[in-house]
């Protein structure tokens, strides 16, 4: 072994910079200096100005022999597509917040403490598990209260709240930094007649209201919560005193309930405070509102297959993800898309013959969905076109542009159907209502046509009184515009206006009839149609072209999204790279690298068996003999038998001591990891503090 | 067959879930043939099918042990935590043993010494073999004609048995020609594979310790230098896979950059050092992504240096980003050095590369604090900010709860290298902690050495005095005793009385007043180069936290030197 390698695998080389704690980082001087210099002065001579298309964000797929025009296309048409996307989600976000920030606006802008009997007006806003949301709020209260130049908001985490001291030295150099930034705080305190004073006075505020003109302070709590309660009423009490020279406005953050936080503070604090409750909307709705305008918009260009959307909103309900770690999970599969995938460069719908070159085609070819088309293509007989495109590179460019296309329309209208569908269900379901998540799921299974709620959706309608039904279908009008639909709603409309009340149809229960009827002393009971007035049967006519026009569209746009042609290009649905990155299973992960820790040590030698060996890593072999023992352990015998794994390979050739320093090394990273611990209990004895898998 | 029919009609409705083998005790029991010492009574009634080897397999004791059960049941102490050790396996006894418990068995179950002895015996699994009592138990029965047993103690007999704790004491119960003192016999390994909580509860039994009771006074324990000396005679047999996994890693390097590009942060996780990697991650943005290195600079920070805090990493972000113009006072509380480095971020030129910090070990003991955390998450919520962390325990995502993950905005990656966490920890200091052996450092020989250099004359004649006096008094221990107490762990309990050192000291002129001596010994006290500890009769020994051969070594330098 040189010593070089071994000294760096030690973390022994000469210059140490892993005992400093922080450092900035200079590339090591030898080795490849020579090649980066002379990288450096390209860069330099290049001149500052096109250095963005110099550097490659993407690497080239296929290989490594995707052209470089493909892997910028790719990168370009990423950016454009989230782009949309996300001011997509943003004006969600803010429609979503809107009605809560101007409530809030207007009772800070309304309240002061005169309307307050003297007491400190406050806000009390519940966020629930929407914990990012008032982040958003308060950065926007800000915004406008700065730019209507009434005063700030000052945000104050229980972190920066240790003691009140420092709470209000916090408060004051946030206060004076948020509009005039960090110099500026510096001058405010230096540039003042008088005494200087301490950094906590709050002489110092009511300077700076003074100058500033301020009429409104306001002073949010982000966790609430998290605050010592005892600070909280002293800080309160201070502000109360205070509140004839600043004026404060308290906004609170409770991720719990109002009762639970007031139960918290004493009463004499409660007592300073007046104010309003606020909700915010809980983070489901939300998602579920992005995930709907994220899939069913018609200018949508990619989807999210039904495993990525599984997992989305597992982690969702399971984590109680803010809409925005929602949304960045979303942004990570379209960028994993696009960064993995080189069909991707497809949407960018560069000229054919830019794509006919390389290997592109070849890439296209060994797509399953493409063997199923060309199966279907002889199937159907046109023996020539599937030949074609297994040998002519740009007829099948040509074809896969096509079909591309094709494929985002069949996609959009699916999702069309989706939203039709789950128009109609707020007319027909009662109770529990599907959201659209649920069924764009079933619908990316393909399974949503056979699916119980589109069956009772069915049948519902047929049982819709007129009224209902009129309802249902101007709705319907403004996403399914066929002429028949135009007719339809044209015909119920002059029947409707020839009757009045509403018409029942033929499968409505108040159209049956029971008749009861006495044979020879045995009570018959027999169902029959009651007699439908000549409207009513006009009525369930139009009914029944309503269902089989809805059974139609059905039929024939929720198809399985699977069976498309290219579908790997514009349906992302790989479940990994989402549910690695986003719901890491660390402890899991060390425990198999440490059980089999061949799975990542590829090794060349037929080691990989099951048993321990001392051809594993030291902690490996440690860590099994650990998981063979039992709640407490005899460090004396652990030795013994990680001492006999390697006596019993290496024979009379081992060196105890060297296989002690490898068993020393092997238990202090199990002490690391936080699996052992001293015992107390006999002398030498390890306890146990981790079981594997649970 | 027949016999199963027997006990259902004995049992009434219990539950047939005995072994064969307990079916075979039954009928023993049942026959009235009930002998201690004949195993092999010929069945009598038709239990024919029984294979003739289960008939072997099946012992007395066994039959008295499941036996014993009511009796206990009914109100009479056990020696043994048996109860206890029952109550995390034994499906729960039915109601119909209670009322089994008639008041003339509680008259037989004490009526004499022997029958009591019976129990003990007939329980005997590893908690009777820790007390002793069995063997006497056995003299006890062997010397006397067992008794039948009362025939309603059948029908409770049933009730008690349960897979795991038979499985748990198969082994215990081959009691003959056990030698004596193996006690440890029931294995820590449950037979086959179980599932994670059975093996959890398995391995949690109740009942006393079943481990040996050897130590490592005997195994001479490592020092610092042997430690690092011996470590680089060893050959890493997987040296090659380790860098095919690490080249693997390498791969991914443009993907983080593009993720770090689109405002992600990065948290490395798995088995392993990733310092190696983070340097070269840092090697590789050096020269693959930065078009103006000066301007936009890499932090290391590594989160199991000792003592490291916050505000110094703050501080070293706030100069790297500043370079010379940084203010030369930055604020004590880390809020302030943050809210300096993020407005200096916002004041700089939008087309600016961001500043990227690389956080080694972000879960290490000194940045574990949830405070820690929640400034680190700041940290990385600023804009114009990357944040790479790499994390090592199992466990740490419980650092973070939704907020912070939230302003983390993390992407987790697994990382597993392998490569030994040589610089993250010390290792031997870890270990003899963990073997409750702390103090034995001081920074070993050298440490010693280099503090006394640096101690006036007076100190070092004194530390000479203590060590030559320490080394005697061992050698003096070790001709009388035949136990070398040179190893590591005895040298601690041999010592120097206090008012005896100061004697010697003024003697030799060392120290001229107890008032000096005392300030001399603090000066070691606080290089931590002594110990001092009361004996039973109150006086104070002195002792050195070194092994015998590092006193000497010390020795040889005090008195060359």
């Amino acid at each position: 072994m040189d010593p070089d390698g071994f000294d760096d695998a030690l973390g022994l080389s000469n210059e140490k910079p892993q005992n400093l704690g922080a450092y900035i980082y200079q590339p090591p001087k030898h080795a490849k200096a020579s090649e980066r210099p002379s990288k450096r002065r390209k860069v330099s001579s290049g001149a500052n100005l096109d250095e963005k298309p110099d550097r490659q964000h993407f690497v080239p797929l296929l290989n490594g022999e995707e052209n470089v025009e493909s892997v910028q296309l790719r990168y370009d048409t990423y950016k454009q597509l989230w782009s949309k996307q996300e001011t997509k989600i943003q004006n969600i976000l803010e429609s979503v917040d809107a009605g809560v920030l101007t409530d809030v606006l207007s009772f800070v802008r309304e309240t002061s403490p005169q309307t307050c009997d003297g007491c400190i007006p406050t806000a009390l806003v519940t966020v629930g598990s929407n914990v990012s949301s008032l982040s958003r709020l308060l950065s926007r209260l800000n915004g406008q209260l700065i730019s209507a130049e009434e005063g700030s908001v000052v945000v104050l985490e229980s972190g920066d709240a240790p003691n009140l001291k420092t709470t209000l030295k916090n408060i004051i150099r946030a206060t004076v930094t948020n509009t005039d930034g960090n110099d500026g705080y510096q001058r405010f305190l230096t540039d003042r007649a008088g005494p200087r004073l301490l950094g906590y006075d709050l002489d110092l505020l009511h300077d700076y209201v003074q100058r500033k003109g301020t009429k409104k302070l306001v002073l949010a709590l982000r966790d609430s919560e998290a605050f010592d309660p005892g600070l909280l009423t002293d800080l309160l009490s201070l502000f109360k005193s205070w509140l004839d020279r600043i004026p404060f406005t308290v906004l609170l953050g409770i991720s719990t309930s109002v009762e639970l936080f007031e139960g918290r503070l004493p009463r004499s604090c409660v007592s300073l405070l007046r104010g309003k409750h606020f909700e915010v909307q809980e983070a489901g709705n939300c998602v579920d509102r992005i995930y709907e305008s994220l899939q069913t918009d018609p200018a949508t260009e990619m989807w999210l297959g039904r495993n990525v959307t599984g997992t989305l909103f597992e982690n969702t309900s399971d984590y109680f993800q803010t809409p925005e770690a929602f949304s960045r999970m979303v942004k990570y599969t379209y960028m994993s898309h696009f960064f993995a995938n080189p069909l991707a460069v497809l949407f960018a719908k560069p000229t054919p013959t830019n794509l006919a070159q390389g290997r592109l085609p070849e890439a296209i070819r060994n797509l399953p969905s493409f063997r199923m088309f060309c199966e279907d293509l002889v199937e159907e007989g046109s023996i020539d076109q599937a030949r074609n495109m297994l040998e002519n590179d740009d007829y099948l460019i040509q074809q896969t542009v096509k079909a591309l296309d094709a494929g985002q329309r069949i996609m959009r209208k699916l999702f069309q159907t989706v939203r039709t569908i789950h128009a109609c269900l707020q007319y027909t379901q009662t109770g529990k209502k599907s959201s659209v998540s649920d069924l764009s799921v079933r619908a990316l299974c393909g399974e949503l046509y056979e699916s119980s709620v589109v069956e009772e959706m069915l049948a519902t309608t047929k049982a819709l009184d007129s009224d209902k039904l009129y309802e249902l279908l101007s709705d319907l009008h403004h996403i399914i515009s066929t002429p028949e639909a135009e007719e339809l709603l044209q015909n119920l409309e002059i029947l409707l206006g020839s009757c009045s009340g509403p018409l029942r149809s033929g499968y409505n229960i108040n159209s049956t009839v029971t008749k009861t009827t006495v044979v020879q002393q045995r009570i018959q009971l027999s169902k029959g149609r009651a007699e439908l007035s000549e409207q009513d049967s006009q009525y369930t006519k139009i009914v029944d072209r309503l269902v089989a026009l809805l059974q139609e569209h059905l039929t024939e746009t929720l198809i399985n999204p699977q069976d498309l042609f290219l579908h790997e290009a514009f349906l992302f649905d790989l479940r990994n790279p989402l549910k690695e990155t986003f719901g890491p299973r660390p402890r899991f992960a060390i425990e198999r690298a440490l059980v089999t820790p061949f799975d990542y040590l590829l090794s060349s030698t037929d080691a990989a068996t099951a048993k321990v060996s001392a051809k594993q890593p030291a902690t490996a072999i440690l860590y099994q003999l650990y998981l063979d023992s039992g709640a407490m352990v005899n460090v004396h015998d652990l030795w013994q038998a990680f001492l006999g794994v390697f006596e019993s390979e290496e024979g009379k050739t081992c060196d105890d001591r060297v296989v002690m320093s490898l068993f020393y090394s092997a238990l202090s990273e199990l002490k690391a990891f936080g699996v052992v611990k001293n015992s107390r209990k006999k002398a030498d004895h390890l306890a146990k503090c981790a079981w594997m898998g649970l | 067959m027949i016999t199963m029919k027997r006990r259902l009609s004995d049992a009434g409705d219990q539950p047939k879930v005995s072994t064969p083998k307990r079916r075979r005790t039954a009928l023993e029991q049942s026959n009235g043939t009930l002998n201690g010492n004949a195993p092999n009574n010929a069945p009598s009634n038709g239990d024919s099918e029984l294979p003739p080897s289960q008939l072997d397999q099946s012992t007395p004791k066994k039959a008295n042990g499941v036996s014993a059960t009511p009796l206990q049941q009914s109100g009479l102490k056990t020696p043994t935590h048996k109860s206890k050790a029952r109550g995390l396996f034994a499906t729960p006894t039915k109601p119909k043993s209670a009322t089994a418990a008639t008041p003339s068995r509680v008259k037989n179950a004490d009526r004499s010494a022997r029958k009591k002895s019976a129990r003990v015996l007939f329980e005997h699994d590893e908690d009777a073999a820790w007390d002793g009592s069995e063997r006497l138990a056995e003299e006890i029965l062997q010397g006397d004609e067992p008794e039948p047993e009362n025939p309603d103690q059948t029908v409770a007999e049933s009730v008690e048995p349960d897979d795991a704790a038979e499985k748990g004491e198969k082994q215990p119960k081959r009691r003959a020609g056990r030698p004596k003192g193996a006690r440890n016999k029931r294995s820590p390994t449950p037979e086959g594979e179980l599932p994670a909580h059975e093996r959890y509860f398995f391995q949690n039994r109740a009942g006393p310790n079943k481990t040996s009771n050897a130590t490592l006074n005997k195994v001479p324990l490592l020092t610092h230098e042997e430690y690092f000396e011996k470590l680089e005679h060893y050959k890493d047999p997987c040296r090659e896979e380790k860098e095919y996994l690490l080249s693997l890693h390498h791969r991914s390097f443009p993907q983080w950059a593009f993720e770090f590009d689109e405002g992600f942060s990065i948290c490395l996780f798995g088995y392993g050092s990733k310092r190696k990697l983070v340097d070269q991650f840092a090697e590789w943005i050096y020269n693959h992504c930065l078009s103006d290195s000066a301007n936009s600079p890499i932090v290391i920070v590594n989160g199991y240096t000792p003592g490291i805090s916050i505000r110094t990493i703050f501080a070293t972000i706030v100069t790297a980003v500043m370079g010379e113009s940084a203010p030369t006072k930055l604020g004590a509380q880390p809020t302030e050095v943050l809210e300096l480095l993020q407005s200096v971020l916002q004041s700089r030129p939008e087309d600016q590369e961001p500043v990227t910090v690389l956080i080694n070990s972000i879960d290490a003991p000194p940045l574990r604090r949830a405070a820690n955390q929640a400034l680190l998450a700041r940290l990385a919520a600023t804009p114009r900010i990357r944040v790479l962390v790499t994390a090592d325990t199992p466990n740490f995502p419980v650092m973070w709860d939704i907020s912070l993950r939230d302003q983390f905005n993390l992407v987790f990656h697994d990382c597993t290298t392998f490569l030994p966490f040589s610089a993250e920890a010390d290792v031997v200091e870890e270990v003899h902690s963990l073997l409750g052996r702390k103090g034995r450092r001081v920074g070993g020989k050298d440490g010693v050495g280099f503090v006394l250099k640096s101690l006036p004359e007076n100190a070092r004649n004194l530390y000479r005095l203590l060590l030559t006096e320490l080394i005697t008094g061992l050698d003096d221990g070790h001709q009388s005793d035949d136990e070398a107490p040179v190893e590591g762990g005895r040298s601690e309990e041999t010592g120097i009385e206090f008012r005896m050192l100061y004697q010697k000291a003024t003697e030799e002129f060392v120290a001229s007043s107890e008032m000096m001596f005392r300030t001399l010994l603090k000066e070691f006290h606080d290089h931590q180069m002594i110990t001092s500890r009361m004996d039973a009769s109150g006086m104070e020994i002195l002792g050195v936290p070194l092994s015998r051969d590092e006193m000497e070594g010390v020795l040889e330098d005090l008195v060359l030197g």
